[in-house]
């Protein structure tokens, strides 16, 4: 925002009257699908709703995120904000889990995990490339003294005056596990709509063939995912205020206000998503 | 506990931009129904003019919130602005004639959760949070809603599910070539959310002006149209989609000539360079 730098100071600290308020809004929207709909189909798309969300929100703290100052090689991370790489890696798992729809929840979540890894891992391996033969830099973390992963120390390949620069082990590996979470939400989100939308649209729409639906189903659970997905990614990212090194930063041990938080904001929006064929 | 860093001077305030976007989109939504009334589709452009309307109000709105340096960059505002305005939209297109009343108020209950969880349970602490994300909200889906109206020329589930196709000269119904089945939706949200977050972060800085900002997102709502027009080329008639297509384009080369000139007036200097001078003997 300006030449100072400066950062919200949103701190670590929690709010539990807030979040107390959010578990119960939670628990309201649950209870009320129950009501409403019974404990069939639609109920358990809600369960499977808010658990891809918890997913997509937990996953985006592994990523390292490195902004602005990470390309002009001052901190370490991928040189993008969040939303752009958890959308990405999200994304990239929901099309690899839904060429695999038909083999079940199961499968297809995995697939959908293994497509957003292969995206970060993708990713995180050529910003490395890039970082040190394109601008000769060394990877080195700031946050920590030593890689917890390999051992190796880092503070005698920092420059100074930056936070460190590239994308150390520890970072890779943090980008692979984030990659892997946001593709198996972003997966879950979509099969659980997809298993609502197959099973109700024939009659909201009173089509006489339910697999003349299939391709409005499709894009509606494709359009909802896509939507839960970027809320609980934007959110996220909130939470860790623009950029994070990976799970060694201290900033990753604020992740129970982001479960909390997309918890809540994914029950919201799933019975909304619901509603339109179970109303 | 945020640091507010760029203050707003001067302008329109946001207040009255956001009752004007609000009251001039919903109305221009509406003004799409008048396809129905008189059996024709000509009226479909309303639907562009209606995101444009939006898409100005929601750069004013981003600037109001990324001016207390939310930390994470500007598009991801545009990006929480559709994903929750699309569920909205999505889910109202059910109630038929009401539906723009009825996206407004459910994205507007989305918005103030989502602002909730953003501003006290992730523990944000800005002022103007809740009202904004609730804000964008509503922008993501009067957007979304006025990409389907122009597409379609309606605004309604069924009407968006269901197109026809034309096989051995008989007209058939076909959920396959419409606004949802066929993913333009998918488009239409990226059209969207690259203009609505597009203006205020190209516009930032210290000789932000309102008025140019505005201009610039006035601009990115019709270039967007543009490409929504040559979309509903195949859901609504020739000639419909034509004039939305002339008026996306006399509408965006107005705005692009007004915006060349405020930034001009902006500009500290303005010397006209040549990019390769032309040298003598060659």
């Amino acid at each position: 925002m300006s030449a100072i730098g400066a950062k919200p100071a949103a701190g670590a600290a929690v709010d539990t009257p807030s979040m107390i308020i959010g578990i119960i809004i939670m628990l309201v929207v649950i209870a009320a699908t129950y009501f409403l709909f019974g404990s069939g189909l639609a109920f358990m798309a809600l369960i499977g709703v808010i658990v891809g969300g918890i997913l997509i929100g937990f996953g985006v703290h592994f990523v390292p995120v490195g902004g602005a100052p990470a390309a002009m090689g001052q901190a370490p991370g991928i040189a993008t904000g969040v939303a752009m790489l958890g959308a990405g890696a999200g994304l990239a798992g929901l099309f690899g889990g839904a060429w695999a729809a038909e083999l079940g929840v199961v499968v297809a979540t995995i697939t959908g995990a293994i497509g957003g890894g292969l995206l970060m891992a993708i990713t995180c391996m050529f910003v490395n490339f890039i970082y040190v033969f394109g601008m000769g830099i060394p990877a080195a973390s700031g946050k920590v003294a030593k890689d917890p992963i390999t051992g190796d120390t880092q503070t005698e390949f920092k420059s100074q005056g930056t936070e460190g620069h590239g994308l150390p082990f520890v970072s890779y590996v943090g980008g692979v596990v984030g990659g892997l979470f946001g593709g198996a939400g972003g997966t879950l989100v979509y099969m659980s709509l997809l298993d609502v939308y197959k099973d109700g649209l024939p009659a909201v729409l009173g089509a006489t063939m339910s697999a003349e639906v299939v391709p409005i189903a499709v894009t509606l659970a494709g359009m909802f995912a896509i939507g839960i997905f970027l809320v609980n990614a934007v959110l996220a990212a909130y939470n860790i205020t623009g950029t994070i090194e990976g799970p060694h930063d201290p900033k990753f041990k604020r992740f129970p206000r982001s479960i909390v938080g997309s918890a809540t904001a994914s029950a919201i929006c799933g019975i909304v998503a619901i509603m339109i064929v179970a109303l | 506990m945020s640091i507010k860093v760029e203050k707003i001077e001067g302008g329109v305030p946001n207040s009255t931009i956001m009752a004007a976007g609000l009251i001039a989109s919903l109305v221009c939504v509406y003004l799409t129904y008048a396809n129905v009334l008189t059996g024709t589709q000509f009226f479909s452009f309303f639907g562009g003019l209606a995101t444009v309307a939006a898409l100005v109000w929601g750069s004013n709105t981003i600037k109001h919130l990324c001016s207390y340096g939310i930390g994470t960059g500007v598009p991801s505002a545009g990006m929480i602005a559709f994903g929750s305005g699309v569920i909205a939209m999505l889910f109202a297109t059910k109630f038929g004639i009401a539906a723009p009343i009825v996206a407004v108020i459910l994205a507007a209950v989305i918005g103030v959760i989502i602002g909730f969880v953003s501003n006290n349970v992730i523990n944000m602490r800005i002022p103007v949070m809740i009202q904004s994300l609730t804000e964008m909200a509503i922008i993501g889906a009067l957007t979304m809603m006025g990409y389907a109206a122009m597409m379609t020329g309606s605004f309604t589930l069924q009407s968006l599910s269901t197109g026809s196709m034309v096989f051995l000269g008989l007209s058939l119904p076909s959920y396959q070539i419409s606004f949802l089945g066929g993913g333009l939706v998918a488009a239409a949200f990226m059209l969207g959310a690259i203009a609505i977050q597009h203006p205020f972060n190209a516009c930032l800085g210290p000789n932000w002006t309102q008025d140019r900002m505005l201009m610039l997102g006035a601009e990115c709502g019709f270039l967007s149209m543009i490409v929504a027009a040559v979309m509903s080329l195949p859901l609504i008639s020739m000639s419909a989609a034509l004039v939305s297509l002339i008026v996306a384009l006399a509408g965006w080369f107005y705005t692009y000539t007004k915006y060349i000139e405020l930034a001009r007036r902006d500009a500290f200097d303005w010397v006209d360079a040549k990019p390769i001078p032309e040298v003598e003997g060659h």
